[in-house]
């Protein structure tokens, strides 16, 4: 089986500002496929079935009350 | 000391003149707002000064004083990132966005530090919203770096390291999502330091990535720095992420130097890209902290080269904060930081997730690594301070970054002097530490500021 790709084209960056509905301006397209490229290398680099027990790094606490962060 | 010098003078100088009356608190405060008022027309560092609140707090610590109920802060001018909530005086963002804001309460750092006696000096500015670098026309001006105002200097805590570095204050808060504390303290030639994850509260301040940001203190000295931290660390209820972990004391020791310390130099991921003045600066220094003691070698972090997948999670959380602002008023966005937030839409929720995943793996290897080893060393930025020519290209890209990976891990990382490059622009070094271990941090930043001058250097600056 081969490697699954690392890069991102523009006809992908193109679905995907249609996928979530935003409008970014096609002379800046080349931009955001150097940020998504970069980004998403290690992800898809990533065989998620090797990483079965590694839960996301996030945390939750039920007993947390109103959260008065930010402005 | 002569009265010219006194505007580079550090906490416990400072501190140790207003106790013996050697020195009163409102004069101090009256001539850095002289010297604000003379540089800062050039620099913009500030964002708004407030003069009257400067007096006056100066007016409450000389009584403090007096009546010798007064903390090592009192007295000490301090100047807040306009990211942290100030009640009563506008608090911007660095944005159109909340150019009228005028907060109902102070956020907790500002609150503690307050607390403590310090004297407000104002508001410094910050990138927008801590991220978007200010193009020429926006409605805040860029600060300019005093080591050379053609150079940026450094970001999102641009006012912060602009104005310590050019003797406009003697401290200052920053945030730091992916290095916004760092950043500007290795490209103004000062110190700075990102807390662990949770040490310090970031209620209050404007949020650019919920699981990345961190609040934290800047100033012209390692010890300066544990100064400011060991008032601001401790738990507070109003920030989720506040951790009850309880608070080291930062300066007792402080001057223990690194004999016997292991620091292990990780060179994949954190030499790639480096210049070469970057990089022998930081073998330099690398020789200094071994010839004062510490074992120096060279470690491998099993995971770095997944450090990228950061800005997967700051970009998705950045829009998840902005989402309805950039969908109802985009045009009060600047607009290549609008693009670079709409950026964070066209990630899927799985991607955020696998991210967050990565970030766990690198999270635990990093720890391991720091089983073996007591300290990290990393050169904190790859080149010197960029030039506004090069940044204020539409198309310029986020650099790569030796400073996310340790917000990625949430673990302490200070920023200090240790050089300049041959056009006379500092140089950095950064040490990383286990989580809530901020005391060995900062006491092997203070060994090494204390048999180098790097610190000691100043910019020459132009009213």
């Amino acid at each position: 089986m081969s490697e699954p790709s690392t890069d991102i084209t523009l006809d992908e960056i193109r679905e995907r500002i249609r996928a979530a509905g935003v409008r970014i301006p096609e002379e800046r397209l080349r931009l955001v496929q150097s940020f998504l490229r970069d980004a998403l290398r290690p992800i898809r680099a990533l065989d998620s079935r090797a990483i079965r027990t590694v839960e996301p790094a996030v945390t939750f606490d039920a007993a947390t009350g109103e959260p008065r962060h930010g402005r | 000391m002569a009265a010219e010098e006194l505007c580079w003078a550090g906490i416990g100088e400072l501190g140790r003149r207003f106790r013996q009356r050697e020195l009163s608190p409102v004069e101090y405060a009256t001539d850095l707002l002289q010297r604000i008022e003379r540089l800062d027309k050039t620099l913009h560092a500030y964002v708004t000064v407030t003069a009257e609140r400067a007096l006056a707090d100066a007016r409450a610590a000389e009584a403090a004083l007096r009546r010798g109920e007064a903390g090592p802060l009192a007295g000490i001018p301090i100047a807040y990132k306009d990211l942290y909530a100030t009640r009563g005086i506008l608090t911007t963002a660095g944005s159109a966005l909340l150019a009228d804001w005028v907060p109902d309460a102070d956020s907790a750092c500002v609150r503690r530090l307050q607390e403590a006696g310090m004297v407000m000096l104002g508001k410094v500015i910050t990138h927008e919203f801590a991220f978007g670098i200010q193009f020429p026309g926006h409605r805040f001006p860029a600060a300019r770096n005093p080591w050379n105002t053609d150079h940026i200097p450094g970001g999102s805590s641009s006012g912060s390291g602009a104005a310590l570095a050019a003797g406009l204050t003697v401290g200052a808060l920053g945030s730091d999502t992916g290095g916004s504390i760092r950043g500007p303290a290795a490209f103004c030639g000062i110190a700075g330091i990102k807390p662990t994850y949770g040490r310090v509260s970031r209620a209050g301040v404007v949020t650019l990535s919920w699981t990345l940001d961190h609040a934290g203190p800047m100033a012209r000295t390692v010890e300066d720095c544990a100064y400011l931290l060991q008032a601001l660390a401790g738990h507070d209820p109003a920030d989720p992420a506040s951790s009850r972990e309880p608070v080291g004391d930062y300066l007792a020791g402080i001057g223990q130097g690194v004999k016997g310390l292991r620091i292990g130099v990780p060179r994949a991921y954190f030499s790639e890209g480096v210049s070469p003045e970057v990089g022998a600066a930081f073998e330099a220094a690398l020789d200094t902290l071994r010839r004062l003691g510490a074992a120096v070698r060279e470690v491998e972090i099993a995971s770095i080269q997944a450090a990228p997948a950061f800005m997967v999670i700051m970009l998705s959380e950045a829009y998840a904060y902005h989402e309805r602002d950039l969908r109802e008023r985009p045009d009060l966005y600047g607009e290549v930081m609008r693009e670079k937030l709409l950026a964070g839409a066209l990630f899927t929720s799985a991607e955020y997730v696998q991210a967050q995943r990565l970030r766990a793996r690198l999270q635990a290897d990093m720890a391991e690594t720091l089983r073996t080893v007591d300290l990290l060393a990393t050169p904190t930025a790859l080149v010197p301070a960029p030039t506004f020519s090069v940044v204020w290209d539409p198309d310029f890209p986020f650099a790569r970054s030796n400073m996310p990976p340790f917000n990625m891990t949430g673990l302490p990382a200070l920023a200090l002097p240790c050089g300049f490059s041959s056009t006379g622009l500092p140089l950095s070094l950064q040490l990383a530490g286990r989580p809530f271990d901020e005391a060995t941090v900062l006491r092997a930043g203070h060994a090494y500021e204390q048999a180098t001058e790097w610190h000691r250097r100043r910019p020459r600056l132009s009213p």
